[in-house]
């Protein structure tokens, strides 16, 4: 620096030497030891009029195993008190989990040249105390460092993925079987194979817990002998049958069942307390809770819609001839409308016909691109009333159901009155 | 699996790291590849009370500034769990005892965007860095124009 000067005042005419040698002062104060210890902090807190040099670090490398995360303010208190995971598969990519939600991680390279320079109370990087010490006394006024960051990782907020879930779930539902099996031999060691616990739906799920939670009550499963589980429709609408049957015996409000009674009354029938109480949950709603009793109110809907699936299970049916059945087999007391069936039934006409068939959201996958394809392989054309229903529960962040639409639509309107027709792009 | 993102730093006192960041990649001296460990790279320098710093890497001189990042940046360190005594059973493959450890927190960077200005002086004694840039030309162009002003 002072070299450099005293050229330039060769350079340069007579009037401005004055000048440049106020300059070289500066320069020389500038170059005073430096008080600090020499890491991270010397270099941000720099003093005016000061120096510092910057040096590789003794344990300068490659550093593989340091990576960089670049993260919304906001999440800080989660990563603080430790409530962030990585989750994934080795095929699959990984996410980051908070307790709530659930972050795709994308890796972004950097051209730039990008010296990172520990915090001075970074013992991990000291070859031994011996190394920490003598940099403490000799190498003050010096910053080291310890890798140059050929890029960081960046968080893109996505939708959790669920399908997964219901595939695992699915591998081997709770039977009927089961609970014979159970009662002919005490200690079943039964293989555990397609049985999951909440431990291992963590591993191979990526979704956060909360995510996982609300799925895993969606999917109306059930924690038995520790294990996540979905009972077998069949199984549930013979509880569900029983249920409603007992009511009619004991002149039991469906809009008002005792927890204790009915949970005991389904024992003695032989259904597994377990089943008996997960059957409230699935079918109703808790009211009340006074004097230790609970009090719960089965859904109309949730009945309704199980005695249409019931029936259309087999197949397709004629409009008339399956709303005659499912009236008859809707509970006393209980009111049954078409609108009940949005999103999990289609009609169609033939000739002078119509058609229903089951066709459950439900059961379609959450990511938008798969659910368009499967939407469009069904109907090739979706008048908006039609498809709502089904799309509706699609949750992108950042894109809204117009952008959803815009991105896997084509819209059509033949006149200005006419209701929009969607169909693929 | 699951990788469980560690963090000892308590009450949000992370130590913070510090970045310096330049256009361009710093290249020392062939005799000095193979020992990078120690040696200088350059010095860095806040001339005045302003947040403007330069750094002098060889026969070049960059003029930058401190900026706050958007959004912080964590210093994370893949460890992996050495086994403790009680060993689980059934763990598939060796990557679930992997562990990423905060170690540090960047919130500023020293960002040098500007062209290299070079030094110019036969005096200077033999640099162990220089500063190579990665738009080619601009380091002739700035020598070029430097000697116009001077002569």
């Amino acid at each position: 620096m002072l070299l450099s000067l005293e050229l330039r005042i060769y350079s340069v005419g007579f009037p401005t030497i004055l000048i440049l040698i106020l300059r070289i002062i500066i320069v020389r104060e500038m170059e005073q030891p430096q008080s600090g210890n020499g890491g991270a902090e010397a270099v941000l807190n720099l003093e005016p009029s000061s120096s510092i040099s910057i040096a590789y670090h003794s344990l300068f490398g490659p550093h593989d195993d340091l990576i960089l995360l670049e993260l919304d303010e906001k999440l800080l208190p989660d990563i603080l008190q430790q409530r962030i995971t990585l989750r994934g598969q080795p095929d699959e990519d990984a996410v980051l989990c908070t307790g709530s939600k659930t972050y795709s991680i994308k890796f972004v390279g950097n051209s730039n040249s990008v010296f990172l320079i520990p915090s001075s109370d970074q013992t991990e990087f000291c070859e031994n105390s011996l190394d920490c010490k003598r940099k403490d006394d000799d190498q003050q006024g010096v910053a080291s460092v310890i890798k140059v960051a050929p890029g960081n990782m960046e968080l893109v907020e996505v939708a959790p993925r669920l399908d997964k879930l219901k595939l695992l779930l699915s591998e081997n539902p709770y039977t009927f079987q089961e609970d014979l099996e159970m009662e002919d031999l005490e200690v079943v060691e039964k293989g555990n194979t397609g049985l999951y616990k909440w431990d291992d739906l963590v591993e191979k799920v990526q979704a956060s817990d909360e995510e996982l939670r609300s799925e895993l009550q969606a999917l109306s499963a059930v924690e038995i002998g520790g294990y996540w589980r979905i009972v077998d429709v069949k199984y549930m609408d013979t509880i569900l049958r029983m249920l409603l049957h007992n009511s009619v015996i004991n002149d039991w409000s469906l809009d008002a069942l005792n927890e204790d009674e009915v949970v005991s009354m389904l024992e003695s029938d032989g259904y597994p307390h377990k089943l008996a109480h997960h059957c409230l949950h699935v079918y109703g709603n808790k009211v009340d809770e006074n004097l230790g009793r609970q009090v719960w109110k089965l859904d109309e809907r949730r009945v309704c819609v199980h005695f249409a699936r019931e029936i259309l299970k087999e197949g397709k049916r004629k409009m008339e001839s399956f709303m005659k059945e499912w009236m008859q087999k809707i509970p006393e007391g209980m009111q049954a409308s078409f609108d009940m069936l949005e999103g999990e039934v289609l009609t169609e006409r033939l000739g002078v016909e119509t058609w229903i068939h089951a066709f459950s959201v439900s059961s379609l996958p959450s990511s938008p691109a798969e659910r368009f394809s499967i939407l469009f392989r069904e109907r090739p054309k979706w008048a908006w009333k039609d498809l709502q229903p089904y799309i509706r529960d699609l949750s992108v962040p950042g894109l809204s159901s117009e952008g959803l639409l815009l991105k896997y639509t084509r819209r059509t309107q033949p006149t200005q009155d006419a209701e929009p027709v969607f169909s693929a792009r | 699996m699951q990788i469980r993102v560690k963090c000892k730093c308590g009450e949000g006192k992370c130590p913070e790291w510090a970045v310096v960041e330049l256009q361009g990649v710093v290249e020392a001296q062939p005799s000095f590849q193979d020992r990078l460990q120690n040696l200088e790279i350059g010095v860095l320098c806040r001339p005045s009370s302003q947040p403007v710093y330069t750094f002098k890497v060889g026969y070049h001189e960059l003029t930058g500034s401190k900026v706050a990042l958007k959004k912080p940046m964590l210093v994370l360190q893949k460890t992996k769990r050495t086994g403790t005594g009680d060993t689980d059973v059934g763990t598939d493959t060796n990557s679930s005892n992997v562990e990423l450890q905060v170690i540090g927190i960047i919130r500023h960077r020293i960002l040098f965007k500007t062209r290299p200005k070079p030094l110019i002086s036969s005096k200077l004694t033999n640099p162990s860095c220089t500063l190579l840039c990665l738009i080619e030309g601009y380091a002739m162009k700035g020598q070029i124009a430097r000697n116009l002003i001077l002569f």
